[in-house]
């Protein structure tokens, strides 16, 4: 009985559903008369995002019934007119999403089946379960309709394997410029830092030694202090230049390994860092991109710790899973912290958190930042890669 | 005489202010952003300006246009503008509102100190400042024209006036006499059919339109 009342409810709404897809659809042929003279292709994205409404809610009401989910595949409908209009067309969902309302206004009706169930069904049963002590014949019959209801829609509305591709594709895509995108900063940073640290110092130390020499007859006391001065500045041009150079690839990366230059990095920082990188020590190398990656996201991590979250101490893992490298870096400090959202007109490079992004985004890797306020920042990535 | 420096970076803008200071010049005003730069040199109306051509906020190249700008604002003004690499384009517009008083040099140059005051003293008084490095990408640049024709020894001539300097200079830098200079550069002139000049101003302008236009 109660089972029959939950499927009952699930038909309700399915029936429900079903009764705004008859209207819908008779919205969708206006829409369709009305594109046929131009006049309504203005209206197409918008129809299509309800559509997509429709659908989502027929995939939450069957996700109720079987338990689990039906992933959702949709290309982004925004922007000018003429790029969602593609992003329509080019979207095999939309299609899908047509074919199943199609399909639905059909069996859309089972919802309406169960109330002659009902009213068949409560006197049989009863008198089947209550004076025969037989098992219940009919109402089982409505649970059997919403399962019939919720097959069939699933089989409809689950991305098809071209959706799944159109998805990796532009997943690809993106990926892709945002690595174009972050080795061009990358690349921006190495030169300014190049230009703007050592190539001044080094003119500011040949400035010194042009002075000194001018000066050397008349006044060598003068002269010595600005030799020291030079000496000092060319001592800094070469720090600066190590620092340049660890930014473009850590030498201690290839002189001991991801987990050494880790444990390396927590003895350098001002905060206290335990690391834990037992099950890297053991393995083989990740490739080199993986590792610079890895020690990339630490760094960052690291800094922000110290300079954002007033943590006196942060913790680093680094894992060998089967599909890749894994790395937790967590403080416990005072959290808030999130990736800026990536727009078009956002700068290259951005911050930290953006750039650990790119650079993990850009070997199909996965960054996630959990930082609620109040803390802990735990900041995880995951770089695939074949060991 | 009074300069005015617009230099970002503070070692270097240090750097400029002792070596002037200490060459006996004073120095009106020092800007480190793009937008600074103008307004000093109104305000102060220097004898020359020093400009860094990569300066905030955009770090592109606001330096040079706040040059261009000022020259269009106090015409003559003379500029001598220190680049962190040789790009030819920025010293063709710089020298595209005439090559009087303009300079245009690599920054790595400051360091022979005497030939930067030199340089600096040459664009004040209305002459030219010119890279080596640009004078050698403009000698270079294409091939099988009458610049072919000269001898190495006239080519060192030509790239030396190009630079800006007098014959005084260019004999005391070659080793040779004032006369043997004047010698090779009316050779030049004949070969490379330019018309006879002095050696103030004006020949440099026939040397650099001829390099620039070929």
């Amino acid at each position: 009985m109660r089972q029959a009342a939950k499927a009952t409810r699930q038909l309700a709404g399915a029936a429900a559903l079903a009764f705004g897809t008859y209207l819908f659809i008779s919205l969708l042929l206006l829409t369709v008369a009305g594109t046929v003279v131009i006049v309504g292709i203005g209206m197409v994205p918008m129809t299509t995002l309800l559509v997509r409404q429709f659908a989502g809610t027929k995939r939450r009401n069957v996700a109720e019934w079987t338990g689990h989910k039906i992933p959702e595949m949709y290309l982004p409908i925004d922007g000018p007119l003429r790029h969602s209009l593609r992003a329509v067309v080019r979207d095999p969902s939309t299609y899908a999403d047509l074919r199943w309302m199609l399909a639905y206004y059909g069996y859309g009706a089972l919802g309406y089946l169960s109330v002659p169930l009902w009213l068949v069904g409560l006197p049989v049963d009863g008198v089947r379960c209550g004076l025969l002590g037989r098992k219940a014949l009919v109402l089982p019959q409505i649970g059997h309709l919403a399962d019939l209801d919720a097959r069939w829609s699933e089989a409809l509305l689950r991305p098809s394997r071209k959706a799944l591709l159109v998805e990796r594709v532009e997943e690809l895509t993106q990926t892709r410029a945002g690595a174009i995108a972050a080795h061009a900063a990358e690349l921006r940073r190495i030169e300014r830092d190049l230009h703007d640290g050592t190539q001044a110092r080094l003119v500011a130390l040949s400035m010194r030694i042009g002075l000194a020499k001018r000066m050397y007859d008349s006044d060598p006391k003068a002269a010595r202090t600005l030799l020291d001065d030079a000496q000092d500045q060319a001592e800094h041009a070469l720090t600066e230049l190590r620092h340049v150079v660890r930014g473009i690839h850590p030498p201690i990366l290839t002189d001991r390994g991801l987990a050494g230059a880790v444990r390396a990095l927590a003895a350098g920082s001002v905060l206290a860092v335990s690391v834990d990188t037992d099950s890297v020590d053991t393995g083989p190398r990740a490739p080199a991109a993986v590792e610079s990656a890895a020690y990339f996201v630490v760094a960052e991590a690291l800094t922000n710790a110290m300079k954002h979250s007033g943590a006196g101490r942060a913790e680093v893992v680094l894992t060998c899973t089967e599909r890749g490298l894994r790395l937790v870096v967590r403080d416990e400090g005072r959290g808030g912290a999130e990736i800026p959202r990536v727009g078009p007109g956002t700068e290259p490079g951005g911050s930290g958190l953006l750039g650990m992004h790119r650079r993990v985004a850009a070997l199909d890797g996965t960054l996630t930042v959990t930082s609620p306020a109040g803390g802990p920042t735990i900041i995880e990535a995951e770089l695939p890669c074949v060991w | 005489m009074r300069v005015v420096i617009a230099e970002d970076n503070a070692l270097l803008r240090e750097g400029l202010v002792l070596l002037l200071t200490s060459a006996g010049h004073e120095v009106a005003a020092v800007a480190g952003t793009g937008p600074e730069v103008l307004p000093a040199l109104l305000k102060h109306r220097p004898d020359a300006a020093v400009l860094d051509v990569r300066m905030p906020p955009g770090f592109r190249d606001e330096g040079l246009r706040a040059a261009l700008d000022a020259r269009k604002e106090i015409p003559g003004l003379p500029v001598l503008v220190l680049s962190q690499y040789v790009e030819q384009s920025y010293a063709a517009e710089l020298l595209g509102g005439g090559a009087s008083g303009v300079g245009y040099l690599l920054k790595d140059r400051v360091g022979r100190v005497d030939e930067f005051l030199e340089a600096l003293e040459r664009v004040a008084a209305g002459g030219t400042a010119l890279d080596p490095e640009v004078v050698t990408e403009l000698l270079t640049r294409r091939g099988n024209t009458p610049l072919d024709l000269l001898t190495p020894r006239e080519r060192e001539v030509l790239g030396l006036m190009a630079e800006g300097h007098d014959n005084a200079t260019i004999a005391k830098s070659l080793f040779v006499s004032e006369r043997v200079v004047s010698k090779h550069i009316g050779n030049v002139f004949l070969k490379l059919d330019l018309p006879q000049s002095d050696s103030g101003h004006r020949r440099v302008l026939a040397v650099l339109a001829y390099l620039n236009g070929t």
